[in-house]
Formats: C-alpha cells, structure tokens, sequence
C-alpha cells in the first residue's frame, strides 16, 4: 500500500498581473522533480489562466529561499503559455501527444517547454472533474489557434498602470530621427536618405513607416511594386561600402509580368551600381543558404537531445552524444550561417563593394545575416544597447514575422522556424569566442531568447510595424483610455530587479577607449587589456606576401585537404576569402575593430546555458566558466575597492582611522549552471545505485525518508 | 642548452653525447598559417631535431622548447617539392628530390613546418632531410631492456645546466616530495593524517617486488615479518598498499590481482586479510572490467591523432571525434573516480584497486580519485608530488607506454599518461577555481613526457632509475635514490650523468612561462592540511569481514579467493551513533563536501583538449600556446595593496 503524506490544506493563490484571469485549477497534483527517475516531488495546485500555467507549491508560500536571480514576471513554475512546446498525456505508460478535443484523461501531464524545461505533473490524485477541466483548459489555451486580440499582451496593456520611464537607451527606429541618426552614425547619409514615402503605409504594409534607400532611389520606383525589387539600407562601412537587402519579386507565371519585373531590376542594379556608388554584389539568401524548412528541422531535432524526460533517457543518449549532436545539423547550419557573414565582411572590408542581400520577403535571413554582418563589423553593436537598436532595426521595425515564425498563435506550422534564435545562437559563438568584445554576457542572449515567449512586451509579438500600429488603437476593446501602451523588452526592469540585471553585464568588456574621459576610466581599462594579453600575444603581424608563395604552396601540398574539409565542405569559395579569414586570424584581435568568428568544425559548439541548463547531470557544483568569472568579479571589486581608497587617500591624506575595505567575497560554490540551476533542489547523484546500501543503513533512516518523499513506486510499477 | 648569444649563429650546445649529424643553415620555419616564417638553422643530431632561430627573439628558453623535437617523437615526416608529391620519409624510403619544404608530424600533436628558400642550399636541404629520417629509427630508445643501462651513453660530462637559472627557488621542487626517501613517505602520511597506518622499508632492497617502490605503506598492525608472507600471492608481488587516506576515514588502496597459482595457508590469510581488510570495515574491490584497455587507449589515441594532425580527411568533425573513443575513453576513467571517491567520502570503507598488473589503470585511477578529493593534490607542488608517488615511484613503465623504446622490443605501447593528463585536464577545465595549476603547467608536462632530456619518465621503476645512478656510483652504496635533487648533499660530482626529474622547469621554461604554470585562483593555501582522522571509529559494520566488489557501477558481494564458503551477511543493522557519523554520506546530503569535486561526465561535458590537440591546425596556433590567465588582474591587485600598504606606512597616526 502506499503512503500518503496528507497534503496540508493551505491556501496558495496564484500570483496574478494586472489583466491577468485565472481560468481553471486543479488541486492535490503532484509534480516530480525532474532530475532523478524517483517519484520524489511536491504536492500543489494547478492552475491555467490567460498567461501562464503555473503550478504553486503547498510549502512555496514559505519559501524564504529566494535565488539570486530570479525572473519578476515568470517564476520557477510557471509557463507562459507562449512557451508551451508540447503537451504530452500518460494513459497506462503510454505517452501521447494532447492537441485539441480529449476524449480520455490522462493520468500524468508531461508539458515540454520551448525554453527546455520538462514539466512532469500527476493528477492521479485529483478529482476527477478538477483534470478534465485543467487538462482541457491548458491544452485549449497553450495548443489551439487564438485571435491575436486574444493574446495576454492586450489585457496586460489594458490593465496595468503605464510607467514606462524613457530612459531607455535603445534606438527604436520608430521616428524618421532615429533613421537619420543611424545614417550620421555609420556615415551612410552621404549617399542614402531616409524617406517618408510609406507614412501611412501607403507603399506596404510590410515594410517599415521610414526606412533608408539610396539617394537615387525615386518614389515612384518604390510606389511600383510595393517596396518590392527596391534596395533597402542596412548599414554602411566605415569604408563608405553598404549593406542592403531586398524582397523579391516572387515566380511570375505571366512572362510579360516577368519581363517587366526583369528590366526594373535592371534598371535599379544599373543606377546603383555607378559611381557614386560602389560596385554592387548580389547575394541570393534563398539559394546561398538552408532554407527555412531545415532550419526549423535541423532545430526541431536539435531541441530534442535537451528535452528529457528523466535521468535514463539523459544517459541513453550520452554514449551517441556526438554524433547524435551531428546528424541533428543545427551546428552546421551555423557553421554556414557565420561563413556567410564572414563573406559579407569580406565583400565589405575587402572588396569595397555594396552588397545587396535577396530574399523572397527581406524579413528572416537577411535580418539574420545583417545582423551578424554589424555584430561583426561594428563595435557600437556589440554594446547592450547597440546589439537592442540593431534588433529593433532590422528586426522589429524591419518586419521579421515573430508572430508567424515562433507560431505564437498555433495558426500554422509551416510557417514557423527559429530564425531569431539562430541569430542569437550565432552571436553567442562570437560571445564566447571573444567575451572581452561584448559589454553583454550569455546569460543575457539567454534571457532574451526566453523573453521571445513572455507576452506582455510587444517586441516578439507582431508581424510587423503596421500590425503593431493597427492593433494599437484598442478599438475593438472597450477600453476608452485612448491607445495601448505596450512594454518593450527592453526595459530590463521589468522582469529583473537590478541585481539579477547586473548578470546581463559583461564585467571584462572591454571598453572603448575614451581619451576624454578621467584617469580613472583610463586605468580601468588598462588592466582590463592586461587581462587579455594572452590571447592576443599570437604574434606581430607580418607583411602579407612577403612568403605567400611558399605559404601557398605547402598548404596546397600537405594540409590543403584538411584545411579544406573546415572551411569549405562544399563548394569552393574565391581565395580572396581564404586569405581574408587567414590572415585575420594570424592577427592579434581588436576587440573594436573587425571580429571574425572561427567556423572550423571544433570551434562551432553548443550554447550550453541555453540548452543544458536544466539538466542535472550536466551540472557541475562549483564548477564552470562561472567559477572563473565569480573570481574575476572577487577581484574587480577588490581593485576597484582599493583604487577607491588611494584615490580618497589621496584627496584627503589627513582623514581618520583605517576602515578596513569590505571583502564582498561570496565565497558560496555556484553551479556551472547558474544564475539558471535549481541550487536549492539540487542534490548529489548518488554514483552508485543504493539499493546495495539500503541494507547496510539504519533502519530508522530509512522510515525518515519515508516520511519526506511520498513513496509512490509500488502503485507506479 | 645555454642561451644563445648574439653571435652570427647561436651557438649549439648539446647533450653529453650528442653530436650534429647534419645541418642546413639558411631555412625558415613557419610560424603559424599565411604568416611570416623565422630565418635560422636547421640541425639533426643523434638525439633530436632542432631549429636555431638566427635572430633568437627575447625568451630563448621558449623557443627551446617549441621547435626541438626529440627523435622519437616525430611520428611522421613529410617532404615536399614544387615537382613531385609529398613524400613520406622513412629510414628506407629516403629522398630523390630535394626537398623544398619539410613538416614535422609529432606524437605531441606539433606540427612543424620547415622550408628552403632556393638559394644554392639545396645539397644541405636535402642531406639534413634524409637524416632525420635515419637518425630517427636509430635513435630510438634502448630503455630498460638492457638493465643497468638505460640507452644514453653517458661519457664524465656535466649534465646540462642552466647556469644563470636560480634553481633552489625554483618551487616546485622545493615544496614537492619526490618520494625517494623515507622521510618524503613519512611526511606525506603524516600529511593525510592516517592512523593505523605505517611506512614499512620491507622492500627497500626490492627484494619484495621489484617493480615496487622502497616503502610502503601498511597497516601499524602488520609486522614487516608478517607483511613479507603475502607478496607471493600477487602478481608481480605488487601487493595492496595505501594510496590516500579520506579524512572522514576511508582508505584508498590499490594492488595487483591475486596470483592464480598462490595457495595460502592459515598463516598467511591472517596476514593478507589483516592487510587487505584490517579492521577497517567493509573492503571494496575495484576492479578495472569497464576501463579501456591498454590497446583501446593506444588504438583510441592514434585514431585522434589522425583525426588532429589531418591524416585522415574526414568530412564531419563530431562523428569523426566520436569515433576515436577517446573522449569516451577520459570519460569512463572518470566515471570510475567519481564512483571510488564517492565510496571513500560517503561511506566509511576502504577501496582497494585492482588491476592485474596495478602498473597501469591504476595509477590513473589512484591519481585521479585523489584529485577529486584531496584538495592538496590540485595544488602545483601537490599534483607533482602525486604524480610522482603514483606513477613514478609506483612503477608505471612510461618508456614501454610511451613508446620511446627501441622497434626491435614487442612493442605494448599506450599513452595511459596521456589519459590521465587529459582527465585531469577535463576537471580543470570544469573547477578552474579549484586547480592551482593551469593549462599551460599540463600541456608542458604533456609535451615533456616525450622529451628526453628528463629522469622521469625514462624508466620503469624505482629500482631500475637506482640502478641506473648506482652503476655510476659504485662508491656510493646504499643510497640508491641520490639523483639531480638530494636534499643532503645539494648535486653530487661532475662523474654522474643524472638528467633532472621534470619538475626542474626552470631548465626548459622562462620564469615568464613558469609563472603561467600557477593560477592564481586555484586553492589559496598551497598544503591545506587535510582534518585528522577520527580513530576509534574504525570498526562499522561490527568487524564483519565484508568484502564487495565494484564493477560497472554496482556493488555485490564477494568473496576472497581464499574463502572457502560464500561471506556471511553484514548485520543489517548499525547502531545509531555511526550513521551520524563525521561525514554524512553522499546519498543524504545536499551539497558534496567541501572539497570534493563531482566531475560531471556526461557527453556534453567532455570536450575535447583543443590547445593540445589541435596545435597542428594552423588556425590553432595563433592562438597562443597559452590560455589566458588571470595573473595579470592578481598582480595589478597585489601592486595596488602593496602601495596602500606603503602609504599607511609613511602616514603619521
């Protein structure tokens, strides 16, 4: 027979946002914790409501353990509903996949999230009217199509007080200024010009209200076809070369159409294509890179070596883990995407050409590849709010389909693909190939991948400029309080209170040298390079040529195979790219200047906060990168506490007695994981099994245990 | 190796012994990859490949070490013209073009490119080429087939010095026990604080077992007389004996299997169970059924040394990594630790580790389990010491592993050194804050392990490094052990041809270098002495004679070749006061113990040990030979507090 530790009836009511509706709940279920294959968990209740699914701890009202980092919006247990990959059902061990209408009820909840967290929940203990309708109720609202009226942002607007301060540093690209101020920046206004032609969304609704075309570009060219074969600006060189993207015109099946389609083009590759402008190089994403559709394959399969289930399964794959990582290809889709952007750089830098990136819609690939390009090349985007105005540019206000492409609104599958965390997933590479480059850390592309499933910030939940403007106006809601008022997710107060910000800040960044500024900032700096000295310390660079024929010649010989099988699996690139890659990489890095990522096949890993973060196993207690960066922090302030000091010292050399300085050391061993493991829940895997154990133990020590975990295994098997 | 003047040419100085076969003034060697080249000469001698940069730039004991390769470390030679493919050189298939470029394939994973510049040196290009290629198979070791004799002759010179080096500071040495005196053994079990345990010299004429160190460690209750009756009944006579001792009162031991033909009588099982079991409570066997064996590690390490220095074109990276099975191989070895320590730290038991020969697997296993828990052996002189008591005073024959021995010899080659490196350096890589070592200290012990200029790792055992000093030594009679670093009598006269031990790095690294050895946030003390054992705790399960056996992560029972009727039960019962013991056990507790480390061994945790392995990729090597530190914030820390310090001192109070 089975024990049961009588649950305590408490209280627990969920924690609601303004706006927020709790829809359904469910009492006495039980939640496994995840990371052993024991039946070890929580009892508490379940509830759905119109943002989230959260599950609440009949001990969490007394949880005086807060984490240091901590999520203001989206708690431990919670899922928004946005985040909801799938949902599985247990009937009899067997596992199926709940969509819409239910006929049986299942007697465990499995609900896969799509920042990779397993949540595995046991209604064998709940009424049976209670699962039916918390069943019923998460899969009809985290699985079927809704309205886009129907999504939580518009209740939250509605409802909660707008105090949104302006402080925000991050360019939104929503003002003709803001263009403007981008072409003075990056010295683009010389041969570009922000136009007005779309105010009203007259031109598309596809394209953003102001955008940047070049000074040749007229209005009636852009009135033509919608916006459609018109080179759109990106960014300009510190070279004067730009980089442009363009939709296509689609397939045409009528030939005089086509035609017509054809000798526009030609005519607009011809003004751009002279002088004042650079020559003009075109670059078809659709045919240059994998499509959509492997993307979303590639990351489907991908995603699946992190989602697991227990223990077991982890340990299955563990043998295979390899090759199993290969076969998904999502590393290889990568590896193209960044040798991609290196071309692009190369074409930019290099050539000293304009490159002109083509894609069916101008919205997925080419955000991805511009973007990159500017990480790559300008230094302002690797800042924090350099990298947030780069993603309003060429993402929110350049018209990425979120709504489609995360499948927000379960409208279609087809449409869906992760082009935006491809992105991310492709920076993280230079994050962690270059930490010193970036004032942000992994954590922060981490938080941000995560804020793609939060609806209360307007950012990731429209299609596009318009459709955002549209559906402002609230006029289909009651409301008479005038438009909505969205939050953006830049506002990182929002969901994190200062502290856990502070994680989001690289503190090894390497900041620009301003020779204006105090000593202070100056020394600051200084030590900061000391830091990283030797990665740089390769050796002085040589002139190129000097003994590039010999260099040539024994690579071709002896090592072009294997060079070759990194660089260019496929087809063979020019050389001027080989040269460029190489001898860049023969220099010592500038972590202002160009960066190029390594795209050899060992150099591509695995974002492992993003992806093993709520693994267990794969946690080391006390260990990590963060081990290391803990200690870099301990010392920072040390420096930083004792220069404070001399400076004081200095100013006031007759102060009083000596206050000793304040070690802020935290001396507390963190998980490889954090600020994302469970610290407080993790306990040690025992290495081998206890059973041969038990025997040996006391007895008593046994019923102890009895009395904490609810022994569920007899009735389970 | 003296430092090179600043002359037209620097001048060579050799090892005693060696001379310049040939040499080929004028030839550049490639630095990195589309980069520039370092004009000098390029010598072969009997002994090594070595490249003399013409203008020697700042730190000549760097470029000592990098472009030098001992002969038996090229794993493969490539020439190259302009008119003909590349060529493999062998000593038989020798050369018909002369050759325009040369690249040297290490066993350490370099890759060394050298080249001619047409300028009438062809003839020289061409000799110094074929050379090489002869030089190398006949230079390979003799090692210690030929006893008493070790290969090198050894004519009265003067082993090589670094004059200007300031060798008594260097730390390493002096912190570290090299374990060829009583009193190193004396002090380190002191150090772990392990009552009931004693160093016996029961095999100081290694009459015992020769492949076994001079002293033992053995529990206080055994008698030397009564010890002696017990090394017939294992193989190699290599019997169980202390390896590290647990604070919380768990022993580590380790031994050969039982020798299939030993029956011992009444006498002598009293004496090997007071030995294997004492009254220490439940004895776990640890055997090395799921470790690789010695040929999977050789087969596993050609294979990724294949895959690294690109004799193979494998198109995908990952799956071509898998099948090397060397990362699967570091994480089994790993496994094994973590399962032994957590048997040691969690219940109070002793674990002895077996392997049939315990020259091998062994020597990992003790070495790695030590690193996970005793927060001593991560510190630098801490790691040394442990490698020298587990592995070189243990008698790991590291001239047959390695590979350094002549063809003609059978040849049982495996890297299981190598292993261990890189399982040590996979925790580094997962506690960088737990290490006072770094990358750049393994990666120079790595390459050294191929060098031949170091004591170390050329022989076998103890006895046969004591032969090979005493057969020098004739006058001195009973101190076998006297080498390079004598405590007592500082270096002995100039008649001894004792290369260093290793540790000497100042012989081979720049103080710059050696600095990058430390971490600076490794362990803060350098021996943090480990809490004393309780004794009087000892006897947990109520004496019973429990033996068990560990195998592919699961315990069961089993009994002693010599027990005649299966074991009885253990009492399932333990009296209250013990479960409450000193340390808690693993299974109850929320976090590990301090200083423990729990390496996570999972497939995405293991990766690859990029800046060894992959030093041949061009793109590799402008990356640095070493990783960056934080010793350049720790010193602006210390300068900073020295000036304070400094102020406060001139400020009147």
């Amino acid at each position: 027979e089975i024990r049961i530790k009588e649950p305590i009836e408490k209280e627990v009511n969920p924690h609601l946002l303004p706006g927020e509706l709790l829809l359904c709940e469910a009492s006495t279920v039980y939640k496994y914790m995840q990371e052993d294959g024991s039946n070890r968990g929580t009892y508490g209740k379940l509830v759905c409501t119109n943002f989230k699914i959260s599950f609440l701890d009949d001990d969490s009202a007394s949880d005086d353990n807060e984490p240091q980092f901590k999520n203001k919006i989206v708690g431990e247990n919670d899922i928004t509903l946005q985040c909801v990959d799938q949902i599985y059902g247990v009937y009899d061990e067997k596992k199926k996949l709940l969509t819409g209408q239910l006929r049986k009820y299942p007697e465990k909840l499995i609900i896969y999230c799509k920042d990779l967290r397993v949540f595995n929940f046991c209604l064998r203990y709940t009424k049976e009217e209670e699962v039916k309708r918390i069943v019923s109720g998460i899969v009809h609202h985290s699985q079927t199509p809704k309205l886009l009226k129907r999504l939580f942002l518009f209740s939250y607007a509605s409802a909660a007080p707008n105090n949104t301060d302006g402080r925000n540093q991050t360019v939104m690209f929503e003002t003709l200024e803001d263009w403007r101020d981008e072409l003075e920046r990056t010295k683009g206004n010389v041969k570009y010009k922000a136009v007005t032609t779309n105010e009203g969304y007259s031109v598309s609704e596809k394209l953003p209200l102001y955008f940047v075309v070049p000074l040749c570009i007229s209005e009636e060219s852009i009135l033509k076809y919608e916006g459609r074969g018109i080179p759109i600006w990106c960014w300009s060189c510190h070279n004067g070369a730009a980089l442009l993207k363009m939709s296509a015109f689609p397939k045409e099946q009528d030939d005089s159409t086509s035609q017509m389609q054809k000798a526009f083009l030609d005519g607009i590759y011809k003004t751009i294509s002279k002088p004042p402008y650079e020559l003009l190089k075109l670059d078809d994403l659709s045919s240059s890179l994998p499509s959509l559709q492997d993307i979303q394959t590639a990351y489907t399969r991908f995603k699946q070596l992190f989602l697991i289930d227990n223990s077991t399964d982890f340990w299955a794959t563990d043998v295979k883990w390899f090759s199993l990582l290969e076969s998904t290809n999502w590393l290889e889709i990568i590896r193209r995407v960044l040798k991609k952007a290196i071309e692009v750089a190369e074409c930019l830098e290099i050539q000293h050409t304009n490159v002109l990136l083509i894609e069916e819609s101008a919205t997925d690939l080419c955000c991805v590849i511009s973007s990159l390009v500017q990480v790559m090349m300008d230094s302002y985007s690797r800042t924090k709010s350099g990298f947030q105005s780069l993603i309003q540019k060429e993402w929110v206000i350049g018209g990425h389909r979120f709504l489609d492409r995360c499948n927000h609104l379960h409208k279609s599958e087809k449409e869906e693909a992760p082009v935006f965390l491809l992105l991310l997933n492709c920076v993280w590479q230079l994050v962690q190939q270059y930490p010193p480059a970036f004032e942000f850390t992994e954590t922060y592309l981490t938080v941000l991948s995560d804020s793609l499933y939060v609806p209360i910030f307007s950012t990731f939940f429209f299609n596009s400029q318009h459709q955002r403007d549209t559906n402002k106006s609230g006029e289909s809601l009651k409301t008479q309080s005038g438009p909505f008022r969205f939050l953006t997710v830049w506002d990182w107060a929002v969901q994190f209170d200062p502290k856990a910000q502070a994680f989001l800040n690289n503190p090894l960044y390497a900041e620009k040298p301003k020779p204006d500024k105090s000593q202070r900032k100056t020394a600051r700096f200084k030590h900061q390079r000391q830091l990283s000295l030797p990665l740089t310390q390769a050796k002085p660079s040589t002139k190129r040529g000097f003994f590039r024929e010999e260099t040539d010649h024994l690579i071709k010989n002896i090592l072009g195979k294997r060079i070759g099988k990194f660089i260019n699996s496929s087809d063979e690139p020019p050389n001027s790219l080989r040269e460029f890659y190489d001898s860049w990489h023969s220099k010592p890095v500038d972590y202002h200047g160009l960066l190029l990522p390594r795209i050899d096949g060992p150099e591509i890993k695995v974002w492992a906060q993003r992806y093993l973060r709520w693994i267990p196993e794969a946690q080391l207690h006390g260990g990590g990168t963060i081990a290391t960066a803990a200690k870099i922090l301990d010392l920072m302030e040390e420096v930083q506490s004792l220069q404070v000091k001399m400076d004081e010292e200095h100013s006031q050399a007759v102060s009083g007695d000596l206050h000793s300085v304040p070690m802020l050391r935290n001396s507390a061993r963190l998980s490889s994981l954090f600020p994302f493991a469970l610290l407080q829940r993790q306990s040690v895997k025992p290495a081998l099994p206890t059973s041969t154990w038990k025997d040996l133990e006391d007895e008593d020590d046994l019923v102890k245990r009895d009395d904490e975990f609810v022994d569920l295994s007899g009735d389970m098997l | 190796m003296s430092g090179a003047p600043c002359g037209r040419r620097p001048t060579f100085s050799g090892l005693p012994g060696e001379r310049v076969l040939e040499e080929a003034a004028a030839a550049r060697q490639r630095c990195g990859n589309g980069g520039g080249s370092v004009p000098g000469t390029l010598l072969c001698t009997n002994r090594r490949l070595a490249f003399l940069p013409g203008q020697a730039p700042g730190s000549h004991g760097f470029l000592h070490s990098e472009v030098e390769v001992a002969l038996p470390c090229i794993h493969k030679l490539v020439a190259a013209s302009s008119f003909s493919k590349p060529k493999v050189l062998t000593a038989t298939s020798t050369l018909k073009f002369i050759p325009e470029e040369l690249a040297v394939f290490c066993r350490d994973f370099r890759l060394l490119h050298f080249y001619f510049p047409e300028n009438g040196l062809a003839p020289q290009a061409f000799r110094v080429a074929n050379a090489i290629a002869q030089a190398r198979e006949a230079a390979a070791w003799l090692g210690d087939t030929a006893e008493g004799h070790d290969g090198w002759p050894c004519p009265g010179e003067t082993p090589p010095e670094e004059e200007h080096e300031e060798e008594d500071k260097e730390e390493g040495l002096s912190t570290m026990l090299l374990f060829e005196s009583l009193q190193d053994w004396e002090k380190e079990l002191q150090r772990l604080g392990a009552v009931g345990w004693r160093v016996s010299a029961v095999n100081e004429r290694f009459d015992m077992a020769p492949s076994l160190p001079q002293y033992l460690w053995v529990p206080s209750g055994l008698l030397d007389h009564d010890l002696k009756r017990t090394f017939a009944h294992f193989q190699e006579r290599r019997v169980p004996r202390l390896c590290w001792h647990h604070p919380g009162g768990g022993d580590l031991l380790r031994a050969a299997s039982f020798h299939p033909a030993s029956e011992p009588g009444s006498e002598d099982v009293r004496c090997l169970e007071t030995l294997l079991l004492g009254d220490r409570g439940p004895c776990v066997l640890a055997n090395m059924a799921e470790l690789p064996t010695l040929a999977d590690i050789q087969l596993a390490h050609l294979r990724l040394q294949a895959l690294c220095t690109g004799a193979v074109a494998e198109e995908k990276w990952l799956s071509a990594l898998e099948g090397t099975r060397w990362l699967d191989h570091v994480r089994t070895c790993l496994r094994k630790a973590v399962e032994v320590v957590s048997l040691l730290a969690g219940k109070r038991c002793s674990v002895v580790l077996q392997e049939p020969l315990d020259r091998d697997l062994n020597c990992l296993l003790a070495s790695l389990v030590q690193l996970l828990g005793d927060p001593h052996a991560r510190s630098l002189p801490g790691f040394q010491s442990l490698v020298q008591r587990e592995w070189v005073a243990a008698g790991h024959p590291f001239p047959r592993r390695l590979g350094l021995l002549h063809r003609d010899t059978p040849r049982e080659e495996a890297p299981v050194f190598l292993l261990f490196l890189d399982c040590t350096w996979q925790l580094l890589w997962q506690f960088p804050g737990d290490f006072g070592f770094t990358e750049a200290f393994l990666l120079a012990l790595h390459d050294s392990s191929f060098s031949p200029y170091f004591s170390t790792f050329r022989f076998s055992c103890q006895r046969q490094r004591g032969h090979s000093s005493m057969s020098r030594l004739p006058s001195q009679t009973y101190r076998p052990m006297g080498s390079w670093q004598d405590p007592g009598g500082h270096r002995r006269g100039s008649h001894t041809c004792t290369f260093p031990p290793v540790w000497a790095w100042g012989q081979r690294y720049s103080r710059q270098q050696r600095e990058q050895f430390r971490n600076p946030m490794g362990p803060p003390a350098p021996a943090e002495s480990l809490a004393p054992g309780t004794p009087g705790d000892l006897c947990l399960w109520g004496g019973a004679r429990l033996v068990l056996t560990l195998a592919k992560g699961s315990l069961c029972p089993h009994p002693l070749p010599w027990w005649s009727h299966p074991p009885l039960r253990p009492p399932h019962r333990v009296s209250p006061s013990e479960s409450q013991g000193t340390q808690g056990g693993l299974l109850g507790t929320c976090h590990p113990p301090p200083g423990l480390l729990l390496p996570c061994t999972a497939g995405p945790c293991i990766r690859l040990w990029h800046r060894c392995y992959l030093r041949g990729l061009p793109q590799e090597q402008q990356r640095g030979r070493l990783a960056p530190s934080l010793a350049g914030l720790a010193e602006e820390l210390e300068l900073l507090q020295d000036r304070l310090h400094a102020w406060n001192m001139r400020r009147p109070h």
